[in-house]
């Protein structure tokens, strides 16, 4: 036994210098965000994470930011408009400045810019290079102009720029790209950073000169927790005052609750299933069609997801430019469903696979296999992490899989294209359309719309569209989704369609 | 004795190599990281990623790479960081070390006392009422045992905060957590290595001698049995830094665990095979040193 103290000693020891002292003090002036993870940097360029940008949008500016109710609203730019199809002209607010002091000029505006497009380089380091990548050439013209010069009428410029955080040219050339995104990141944002700990928080400070004013809560921390359960336990003790995603099923818990509430928001999150029109059973448009009429969306947005959905008629939805509330949705109608069916050569009914990736959604997936299966869809679905689906499944060119259940968030840009070009376009760089859609004459509509900044002319080219795939239903059309946050009734705050945190609209409540 | 250490430093090299193939191999048979690193872009995009992470080389090549580097400690950039795996995986190094050490420091704590009691008091209330404990403390998961004490201790009675890792009320609960989960197996070993020793002769020539029990359960009876729990401890390390894995993602601690976890859903292969690699050999370091100490407590294996 004794000659077991020392080891006991020093493995205790040696635990009690591994583990950090020091409580994080949790004030009235703090405002703490749970995050289920910390993006690889603070770099605003160099990451394409959801929970990334979350933090950026804080800490720095774009040229133009987004209200609550999706409007476009100056920020770095005071006014904007095209001069051409091809050539967008922005200016400059004056007096704006860093977080080091520096005054913001068009140079680092053009910088932020070019470090994305690398223009010459064929490698791009940038992960959101794709979505700049229309942008040619930019253009400094005076010392309060820009213009921002695409290859070809690029109708979606400005739905881009709302996320394109402005950078310090002079800073980054100075600490580099590493410090930069590290322990450096500096922007002209109402909060700067004062630490990262990774996996633990990021903790941000006021920014005094910020040209927008003090924002109400003086610091804000993004804590890293991974575990939804852990974070509702946060919610409820007062160790974070915000958290995302809430799932229907821990809704009542947070909303009954004496210290917290929801605050829940129909976002651009459409859910659908692909269905593979080259080979039987979905080569034909009435299987098709069946399929659509066999799902009781209703009933699905009621029993699973608390009510919080929208049934939609195509994947164009209502938040999205474009929209044409004119198009109805399926209703559900199994004997028609049987009807279509039987006319497409299955009076019997017909086995099927379907398969998925988005393991969240699992149990929709499951009930919607069941109603496809109920009128003689009879499904099998199959589920699969995301990176085995890959390779298996979603680049198996020419493999017949019948169709795939997923949702697509139109990267929060509200333009029907963004939803329609990578979901059907047929040429390489869609996302499953290139595989499973083949509706014809619908490339060029979709191109027509892309190539225009004419918007009443795009509106009707989309209009067109979604009568059209309404037709022919290479998907079956769902429903849209909420972001649904989890809020202490200390914080008023609201959820915005985006799926944004902007913090300078949170305000303390007593 | 060198002969001995060099058989085991043998054994060493080859549990690295196994596990690098193994690594290596799973992950790359498990699909496309490009395709998770920018799911939503073009396919073009993505053979350009794949070109300048070296993906696109055939498999061979890619593994006579990779075990040369590893060989000198570099697992290449992490695909998601973009920051050398070794550095990230060391990084978070010492918080999964604290939590295992703080967690078997608990655990031995309190299986030592209770185990020796019930072997003392064999068949009595306690003895049964340990084993009871022991039963349900096995049969419990750990993120399940995490949950409830999280319940009650921070959500019900605050007592302590809910998760994180930067005070040290904040440690408590996944010690506790981790140790909860390896305390039943140290109290049934304890116990039934107490109960082969505790009849035999030279415990009660000890009590003849007249020494108090406590001596003679605690000088004479406790080091011989001490050699199962030795090595119960050591085996049971590499199970703690799995249950660390599951520990650190509800309690939300940066360790080692958590990072493994998300490489291993993202497919950062460099990272998985970084941590995984350092695992193996802590884990192999550990075994070892529980050999050596095997010897120091047993004399007779000296002699052979």
């Amino acid at each position: 036994m004794k000659r077991w103290l020392p080891g006991l000693l020093v493995l205790t020891l040696a635990a009690l210098v591994a583990v950090p002292i020091g409580a994080a003090a949790q004030g009235k002036d703090t405002l703490t965000v749970a995050l289920p993870s910390h993006a690889p940097t603070l770099d605003p360029h160099m990451h394409f994470e959801r929970v990334g940008i979350l933090v950026n949008i804080n800490m720095f500016d774009s040229l133009l930011h987004r209200t609550a109710k999706l409007e476009f609203e100056p920020s770095l730019a005071l006014s904007w408009k095209a001069l051409n199809d091809t050539t967008w002209e922005f200016k400059l607010r004056k007096g704006v400045k860093f977080h080091d002091g520096s005054t913001m000029t068009a140079e680092d505006v053009k910088f932020s810019f070019d470090r994305v497009l690398e223009p010459g380089k064929e490698q791009k380091k940038s992960p959101q290079y794709g979505n700049v990548r229309a942008i040619k050439e930019v253009k400094i013209v005076n010392a309060d102009t820009i213009h921002l010069i695409t290859d070809k009428p690029f109708p979606l410029l400005l739905e881009r720029v709302v996320f394109f955080p402005i950078v310090p040219k002079k800073h980054i050339e100075k600490v580099g790209e590493e410090a930069f995104g590290s322990t450096a990141a500096i922007g002209t944002g109402p909060w700067k950073l004062v630490e990262w700990k990774r996996d633990q928080h990021i903790r941000l400070e006021a920014f005094d000169g910020h040209w927008r004013g003090k924002p109400a809560f003086k610091y804000v921390v993004f804590r890293a927790i991974p575990e939804v359960a852990t974070a509702v336990a946060e919610l409820k003790t007062g160790g974070v005052d915000i958290i995302r995603n809430v799932n229907a099923d821990l809704m009542p818990d947070i909303k009954n609750h004496p210290q917290t509430g929801i605050s829940t928001t129909p976002i651009l999150r459409v859910h659908y299933i692909s269905l593979d029109m080259r080979s039987a059973p979905f080569d034909k448009k009435a299987a098709r069609q069946a399929a659509n009429y066999a799902i009781d969306k209703q009933a699905m947005i009621q029993k699973m997801m608390a009510g919080l959905g929208r049934q939609v008629a195509t994947v164009v939805q209502p938040a999205a430019f474009g929209h044409d509330s004119s198009v109805p949705p399926y209703p559900y109608d199994p004997k028609k469903a049987k009807e279509l069916l039987a006319q497409a050569g299955y009076p019997n009914g017909v086995d099927i696979t379907l398969h998925s990736s988005s393991v969240d959604w699992r149990p929709h997936f499951e009930a919607l296999g069941q109603m496809l299966t109920e009128v003689g869809l009879r499904t099998t679905v199959k589920m699969w992490d995301p990176g085995p689906a890959w390779n298996k499944f979603f680049q198996a060119e020419g493999k017949a899989t019948n169709g795939q259940y997923g949702n697509w968030g139109n990267y929060s840009v509200f333009d029907a294209d963004a939803v329609l070009h990578p979901l059907y376009h047929t040429e390489p760089g869609g996302w499953i359309g290139k595989h499973y859609a083949r509706v014809e004459g619908l490339d060029k509509l979709i191109d027509e719309a892309r190539s225009s900044v004419d918007q009443p002319k795009r509106k009707q080219i989309y209009a067109r569209i979604q009568s059209m795939i309404r037709e022919e239903a290479p998907s079956v059309f769902l429903y849209t989704q909420n972001d649904t946050l989890g809020i202490s009734k200390k914080v008023a705050y609201e959820a915005r369609p985006d799926e944004w945190l902007w913090l300078f609209a949170a305000k303390p409540k007593n | 004795m060198s002969a001995f250490l060099i058989r085991r430093l043998l054994r060493f090299v080859v549990v690295c190599i196994g596990v690098s193939i193994v690594t290596f191999s799973i992950l790359h048979a498990s699909g496309d990281p490009v395709a998770l690193i920018m799911p939503e872009a073009p396919e073009a995009d993505r053979a350009k990623l794949r070109e300048a992470l070296g993906l696109s080389d055939p498999l061979p090549t890619q593994f006579v790479r990779f075990v040369t580097n590893a060989a000198r400690g570099e697992f290449g950039k992490s695909f998601f960081y973009r920051e050398p795996a070794f550095g990230l995986v060391i990084e978070r190094m010492p918080t999964t070390l604290a939590l295992t050490c703080l967690a078997v420091t608990l655990a031995l704590a309190v299986a030592l006392p209770v185990g020796i009691y019930s072997a003392v008091r064999r068949n009595t209330v306690t003895d049964h009422a340990a084993t009871v404990v022991v039963f349900l403390g096995q049969s419990m998961p750990v993120f399940w045992i995490g949950i409830m004490l999280m319940l009650l201790f921070a959500v019900q009675w605050r007592l302590l905060p809910v998760s994180g890792w930067d005070s040290w009320s904040s440690v408590v609960l996944p010690s506790v957590t981790l140790g909860a989960f390896t305390t039943p197996l140290f109290m049934r070993i304890i116990r039934s290595s107490m109960l082969e020793v505790i009849n035999l002769d030279y415990v009660r020539t000890a009590r003849a001698k007249g020494l108090s029990e406590w001596l003679v359960i605690c000088r004479h009876a406790l080091r011989n049995a001490a050699l199962p729990i030795v090595t119960v401890i050591g085996l049971q390390f590499g199970l703690l830094l799995g249950g660390a894995v599951l520990t650190e993602t509800v309690f939300a601690v940066p360790g080692v665990g958590r990072l493994l976890v998300r490489a291993i859903v993202q497919l950062d292969f460099p990272i998985v095979q970084a941590g995984v690699f350092l695992l193996a050999i802590i884990i192999v370091s550990v075994n070892f040193l529980v050999d050596v100490l095997y010897v120091y407590l047993n004399p007779t294996i000296r002699l052979r």
